[in-house]
C-alpha cells in the first residue's frame, strides 16, 4: 500500500484527496495544514488517520511514500525540498515554482535522492488530450507539430475566485511573481511545451490589464496576454490568455505537416483535420458531413465513458489519471508520466512571460 | 428598548459582513435605533457609499475597516473597544474547505480577538435555520430551537450548511470554555429587493424547466428587514446570553402560493409540479447512482437535504417573539410584493 501524506487543506487538498482515495494501493494516512482546524476538518471528512500543522511533524511521524503539496506557490520550494530530503516522492500543484531556478533545483535534489517530482499539470490528461497523444504518436500530424494554437482563457464571472481576488489587495495570487497568470496559464503553457524541441525557445509576449478591469479600477493585475513562441526547429505557437473572451475556451489546434488536430478541452471534443481535396461542390458537403459524424462519435466516446462510470468531469478524470500514472512511476520504476524537461520548458517560457510583464507594468505606469 | 438594552446608545457596535445583504440592513436599523459608534468591517469598501451616506445624515460616528478575518491583525484592529459584534461576514464558496475557512477559521479569529479585550458584552453569531436535521421531524411537525442540528452535512453535499454548523460549534466551544457571551440566530429564508432569486425550496431549474418542489409546504421565509431588526435585537436584549433563535416571519405562504403570486406579478413560465414522494424517490436514485459511480455524478440531490428542504413541516417564530420582543414590521403580504415589485424590475432590465 502507497502510504500518502498532503500539505495543504484547502480546496485543492479535497479534490486530490477524492481521486487518491479512488486509487486502489494507495492511502491517505496524514495531512498537515499551517491551519489546525483545516488539517482537522480534512481528515474527519475523509477519515484520515493523522492530521498535523507542521509539514516537519507530519514528515518524522511516519514514512510516506508520496507527498502531494496543494499550497500556494510561494511555499511550494521549501515544502517539497523538505519532503524529499524526508526521503518521499513529490506531486507538486501547479504552478510548480515561482521560478525556473527553484524548479531547477528541486529536480535535481530528487534525482540525487533518487526520488521523483511531478508537476500537477492535470489539464495534459484529460480523455480528448490523451487521445490527441495518441494520434500524434501513432504519426498522425506527420511528425512533430509545425505550428500551435493554445487557448487557455479565464473567466472573471467566476465570482468564487474573482471576487476574493479583486476584493483582496493583499491576496497570495497578488504576490507572486506572474500574479494572477502564474496561477493559471502553466496548464496552457505545458500543453505547447510538450512538442517544442531545445530549452530554450524564442518567446514574444503582449501583456495588459483589460477594460472591463481598468473600468472597475483595478490596474495592478494583467489579465490579457498573447505570446509568440519559436524553438530551435522552428516550430512556433501562439499563446492567449485572456478573462474577456466568450464562451471561455480551453483550447490546443495542432497544425502538421500531413494533417492537422483540434482539440477542445471544455467540451472533450478531438477533431481531426485530414489534408484531403474534395473536387468542386463536393468539398462544400463532404468535409461537412465528415465533422458531424466526428462530433458524433465524440458525443459517444464521452457518453460511454460517463455509462462506464470512468468520465467524471474532465479535469476529475485528469487529475486521477495524473495521480495515478505517477504512482505507478514511483511504485514500478516507470517513466514519469511528465517530463521534467517538460517541466522546466513551461517554467522558462513562464518566466520569460513575466520578465516581459514586468516591462509591459513599468511601461505602462510611466 | 432603552430600559433592557445591554450597552448605551454610544458604545462601539462592530457589524462583520457590514456592506452584505444582510448586513447592509442592520447597519440602517442600528443607526435607526440611535446607535452612534457604528465600525463596518468589509472585505471591500466597494459598494459603501450608500452606507457612508446614510451615517453622514444620522451624525453617527460610522468607520469602515477594510480587512480579511483570515489575518489576526485584522482581527484585532476590528474588535478594539467594541462591546457588540454582530458577526454577519460568511464563506459562501462552493467547496467544503472554503466555506469551512470563510466561516469557521474567520469566527475563531474574531472570537480569539474579541475575548483578549474586556469591553465585548455581545457576540451575535448568524448561522442559517438550514443546518437543522428534519430527519426525525414528522411530516407536519414542527421545527423550533430545540431540534437536532445536523451531522451529515457531508452527505447533504451542502459545504455552505456545513460551513455555518461548524461555525456555530466554534460559538459553543468559546462559549463553554471562555464564556463568552453569544447569541445565535438562524434566519430562515432570507428574501426581498437585492437578492432576485426564487429560493430552492420552491423548485429547481437544474434541469432545464422549473420543477416546482413544495406545493403545499409553507416556506421558511423572512423578508430581509424584518431579519435585520430580529438580528439588532438578538445583539441587544438583556438576558438572552447563551440563546438560539430562528427566525422566520408570521403568516408563511405555500410554495405553491408563492409561485402563483410570482408568475402573476413578474413574470409567466412553464413549471412542472411534483409531489413529495416521486421526488423523494429521485433524490434517492440520484444518490445510490451518486455511491454506485463513485462520485461520477456528485449527491447534489439526495434525500437528506430532500427532508430538509421540501418535507412539510411547520416553523415557530415564538421564542424569538417572546425572548426578543421581536414582530416582523413587514406584513408578509407586503414583504412579498416589494420582493415582486423588485423582481419585476430586474425582470425589466434583462429586456
Amino acid at each position: 500500500m502507497i502510504q500518502v501524506g498532503i500539505i495543504g487543506c484547502g480546496k485543492m487538498a479535497d479534490c486530490h484527496a477524492f481521486q487518491i482515495q479512488r486509487i486502489t494501493g494507495a492511502e491517505i494516512v496524514a495531512v498537515c495544514d499551517k491551519e489546525p482546524l483545516m488539517a482537522r476538518d480534512i481528515a474527519e471528512r475523509f477519515r484520515i488517520r493523522d492530521y498535523f500543522s507542521s509539514a516537519e511533524d507530519m514528515l518524522s511521524s511516519a514514512k510516506l511514500d508520496i507527498v502531494h503539496i496543494t499550497t500556494p506557490p510561494p511555499s511550494h520550494y521549501t515544502l517539497a525540498k523538505l519532503c524529499i530530503e524526508a526521503g518521499s516522492n513529490v506531486y507538486l500543484e501547479k504552478p510548480f515554482t515561482l521560478n525556473t531556478s527553484e524548479a531547477v533545483r528541486l529536480i535535481n535534489l530528487a534525482t540525487e535522492r533518487n526520488l521523483k517530482i511531478i508537476a500537477g499539470h492535470n489539464a495534459q490528461f484529460t480523455p480528448a488530450m490523451v487521445r490527441m497523444r495518441e494520434l500524434v504518436r501513432d504519426g498522425y500530424l506527420g511528425g512533430n507539430p509545425i505550428h500551435m494554437e493554445c487557448h487557455y482563457c479565464y473567466d472573471f464571472g467566476d465570482e468564487n475566485y474573482a471576487k476574493v481576488l479583486l476584493g483582496d489587495k493583499d491576496h497570495w495570487v497578488r504576490k507572486l511573481p506572474g500574479s494572477l497568470l502564474q496561477n493559471i496559464i502553466s496548464h496552457g503553457i505545458s500543453k505547447i511545451a510538450e512538442f517544442l524541441v531545445g530549452d530554450n525557445p524564442e518567446v514574444i509576449a503582449l501583456c495588459f490589464t483589460s477594460t472591463f478591469l481598468k473600468n472597475i479600477g483595478e490596474n495592478d493585475i494583467i489579465d490579457e496576454v498573447r505570446v509568440i513562441i519559436k524553438d530551435e526547429n522552428s516550430t512556433t505557437a501562439y499563446f492567449t490568455f485572456s478573462s474577456q473572451i466568450k464562451p471561455v475556451p480551453h483550447q490546443l489546434r495542432l497544425y502538421g505537416r500531413k494533417n492537422s488536430l483540434i482539440v477542445d478541452d471544455d467540451h472533450q471534443i478531438l477533431i481531426r483535420e485530414d489534408n484531403r481535396e474534395y473536387k468542386s461542390y463536393a468539398r462544400y458537403f463532404i468535409p461537412p458531413f465528415i465533422y458531424a459524424s466526428q462530433n458524433i462519435g465524440n458525443f459517444a466516446k464521452n457518453f460511454k465513458g460517463f455509462l462506464k462510470k470512468e468520465f467524471y468531469t474532465a479535469n476529475d478524470f485528469a487529475l486521477k489519471t495524473l495521480i495515478e500514472s505517477f504512482y505507478l512511476s514511483v511504485s514500478r520504476k516507470e517513466p514519469l508520466p511528465i517530463s521534467y524537461r517538460e517541466i522546466l520548458l513551461t517554467s522558462r517560457i513562464m518566466d520569460a512571460i513575466f520578465q516581459q510583464m514586468g516591462q509591459s507594468i513599468n511601461d505602462y505606469r510611466k | 428598548m432603552d430600559h433592557d438594552c445591554i450597552i448605551k446608545k454610544s458604545d462601539l457596535i462592530l457589524i462583520t459582513g457590514a456592506n452584505g445583504y444582510i448586513g447592509s440592513r442592520v447597519f440602517k436599523t442600528l443607526i435607526g435605533y440611535g446607535f452612534t459608534r457604528i465600525r463596518c468591517f468589509v472585505r471591500s469598501s466597494r459598494g459603501s457609499s450608500q452606507m457612508q451616506r446614510v451615517g453622514d445624515t444620522s451624525q453617527a460616528e460610522v468607520e469602515f475597516i477594510e480587512g480579511n478575518l483570515l489575518s489576526r491583525d485584522d482581527c484585532l484592529r476590528a474588535v478594539d473597544g467594541v462591546s457588540v459584534i454582530y458577526h454577519l461576514a460568511a464563506g459562501i464558496g462552493k467547496s467544503f474547505p472554503d466555506c469551512f475557512l470563510n466561516s469557521v477559521v474567520t469566527t475563531r479569529n474574531l472570537i480569539e480577538s474579541a475575548i483578549q479585550g474586556h469591553n465585548l458584552k455581545r457576540f451575535l453569531n448568524t448561522s442559517s435555520i438550514a443546518v437543522y436535521s428534519n430527519v426525525k421531524i414528522p411530516h407536519g411537525g414542527l421545527l423550533d430551537e430545540t431540534c437536532d442540528i445536523d451531522t451529515k452535512f457531508v452527505e447533504r453535499c451542502e459545504a455552505y450548511t456545513y460551513g455555518k454548523a461548524k461555525q456555530d460549534e466554534i460559538v459553543l466551544e468559546y462559549g463553554h470554555k471562555n464564556n463568552l457571551p453569544y447569541v445565535i440566530v438562524r434566519p430562515g429564508v432570507v428574501f426581498g429587493p437585492g437578492k432576485a432569486k426564487i429560493t430552492d425550496r420552491i423548485g429547481t431549474d437544474t434541469f432545464g424547466v422549473f420543477l416546482h418542489l413544495g406545493l403545499k409546504n409553507r416556506i421558511p421565509l423572512t423578508f430581509v428587514d424584518n431579519c435585520a431588526e430580529a438580528i439588532v435585537l438578538a445583539g441587544l436584549k438583556k438576558g438572552v446570553d447563551g440563546q438560539v433563535f430562528n427566525i422566520i416571519d408570521d403568516d408563511l405562504p405555500t410554495s405553491r402560493d408563492f409561485l402563483k403570486l410570482y408568475k402573476q406579478k413578474v413574470r409567466r413560465f412553464f413549471s412542472i409540479p411534483i409531489p413529495y414522494p416521486v421526488w423523494f424517490c429521485f433524490c434517492a436514485l440520484w444518490e445510490k447512482y451518486s455511491q454506485w459511480s463513485e462520485g461520477q455524478l456528485p449527491p447534489v440531490f439526495n434525500r437528506r437535504n430532500c427532508e430538509v428542504y421540501w418535507k412539510r413541516i411547520n416553523y415557530s417564530n415564538k421564542k424569538a417573539k417572546e425572548l426578543l420582543g421581536w414582530q416582523p414590521k413587514v406584513p408578509m403580504q407586503e414583504a412579498l410584493n416589494i420582493f415582486f415589485d423588485y423582481m419585476k424590475d430586474e425582470e425589466d432590465k434583462k429586456k
